[in-house]
């Protein structure tokens, strides 16, 4: 029925004969999409419209628009302000990118910058005083006067990395030293090397060789500090001996007690 | 198929590579150039109104969002190019029946200059003879190849309308075509 009575509205249209009801029916279907104007008579003259061919801009108009083109991209080049600079739309990306780039340049320099604390000059600086130091106590040592050896001895508890030379030094002292308490200084400045496996045997060895009562017994004693029962042989030796007193005797008996 | 959309390449042209608009408007200047001709019928004057349609393209390039279609965007400003001209210059264009003897005179060397058939001749003279508002609906719909949705983008009306719009340009149409046809 809807669909006759469009018919019919097209047809009467396509005559040149509708009421302006009818007109505005027509319209209203037009509008909603149920009738396209392409099915109507006036479709052929739409049509022939896209036909018209109208005439082509002249080669002037190119010339116009590439010099307007590059007159803009001038302009925009040139167009550098202290205004448009400090502008908070300007700047923001600005400032965005130096707050990164100065975090990042903090933060790698906290990763690549040397781990000693001193730094290196004047670490070289302590290797030399400590090199000085060792000169030094090594000098005194072979010094006659038993103060000046003391003085020696008492060094090593200044430097911050006693070498191997040093702890020979304080070993042979130890061992051969005319001054008893020079002999129990440099067993005292031993004291901090007692780890090192050599300065452990040379101590066990150096037992045999004390004649001094107090330094066996101190020895005797630092044995059974450190737990070392390797010594025990060595100890056993002093008390076998017939020149060592009852009383160091006793003392090292005890320590050996200690370490059994 | 275009290796660059007109939007990809206006979005562009808004990040500040202009010469990109080369590119459109080596794409769009014949389509402008006819509505303008078919809107003024004067070739000079033309050629001003698409020039002036692209420095307004550059002008507020930032406007443009890329959400829409770029020709819509052209044709709207270009719409407001001619108006603004209308505009400045209303009192050369006043539709009365004392200048069609003129134009129709300028039609009519026109017409030979771009050798287009008798029936053709008489469509292009009633078009020129259609009200402002009429000429430039069926304009839009021939350059923006009857696209209503975005004719009515560009107008700020529904597409339903559109269509009403063009159905009563072309009904006119017909009868200024019909009206030539007897008296020519």
């Amino acid at each position: 029925m809807e669909r006759e009575r469009i018919e019919n509205l097209i047809i009467k249209f396509n005559n040149g004969k509708l009421s302006a009801e009818e007109q505005r029916a027509l319209e209203l279907l037009i509008e909603s999409g149920q009738v396209d104007i392409e099915s109507l008579s006036i479709g052929v003259l739409d049509k022939k419209i896209t036909e018209l061919s109208y005439p082509t801009p002249t080669e002037d108009l190119d010339d116009r628009f590439y010099q307007m083109l590059a007159l803009q991209k001038r302009e925009i080049k040139s167009s550098f302000s202290w205004k448009n600079f400090f502008s908070w739309n300007q700047l923001s990306p600005k400032l965005a990118f130096a707050s990164i780039a100065l975090v990042l340049g903090m933060g790698i320099g906290y990763i690549i910058k040397p781990n000693e604390k001193p730094g290196t000059e004047i670490q070289a600086l302590s290797q030399q005083v400590n090199d000085l130091k060792e000169m030094m106590m090594l000098s005194l040592l072979e010094k006659e006067s038993a103060t000046e050896r003391l003085r020696a001895v008492s060094l090593t508890s200044e430097m911050s990395e006693a070498s191997a030379k040093v702890t020979n030094a304080l070993l042979k002292t130890l061992n051969s030293d005319d001054n008893v308490n020079v002999r129990l200084a440099a067993l005292e400045a031993l004291l901090p090397y007692i780890k090192e496996s050599s300065v452990r045997e040379e101590l066990i060895r150096s037992i045999a060789k004390q004649e001094s009562p107090l330094v066996q017994v101190a020895l005797a004693e630092l044995m059974a500090q450190i737990q070392e029962k390797s010594s025990v042989k060595e100890l056993e030796k002093i008390i076998q001996s017939e020149r060592t007193p009852d009383e160091v005797k006793n003392r090292i008996k005890e320590s050996i007690k200690i370490l059994s | 198929m275009d290796a660059l959309t007109d939007n990809a390449l206006m979005l562009k042209v808004k990040d500040g590579d202009l010469d990109k608009l080369g590119l459109l408007f080596e794409r769009y200047k014949k389509p402008l150039y006819g509505f303008f001709y078919g809107m003024t019928k004067d070739q000079e004057l033309c050629e001003d109104l698409v020039q002036n349609v692209f420095f307004r393209i550059l002008k507020y390039r930032y406007l443009f969002r890329g959400e829409g279609d770029f020709k819509t965007w052209m044709f709207h400003i270009a719409r407001n190019v001619n108006h603004d001209h209308f505009r400045k210059t209303k009192w050369k264009h006043k539709e009365s029946i004392d200048n069609w003897e003129e134009r129709l005179e300028s039609e009519e060397d026109r017409a030979t200059q771009f050798r287009q058939d008798e029936e053709m001749q008489l469509l292009s003279m009633a078009m020129d003879r259609l009200p402002e508002d009429k000429r430039e609906i069926l304009l839009l719909s021939k350059f923006q190849e009857k696209k209503y949705k975005e004719i009515g983008d560009i107008l700020g009306c529904s597409e339903g309308a559109v269509k009403v719009k063009v159905f009563r340009a072309l009904q006119e149409l017909k009868e200024v075509y019909q009206h030539l046809e007897k008296h020519l």
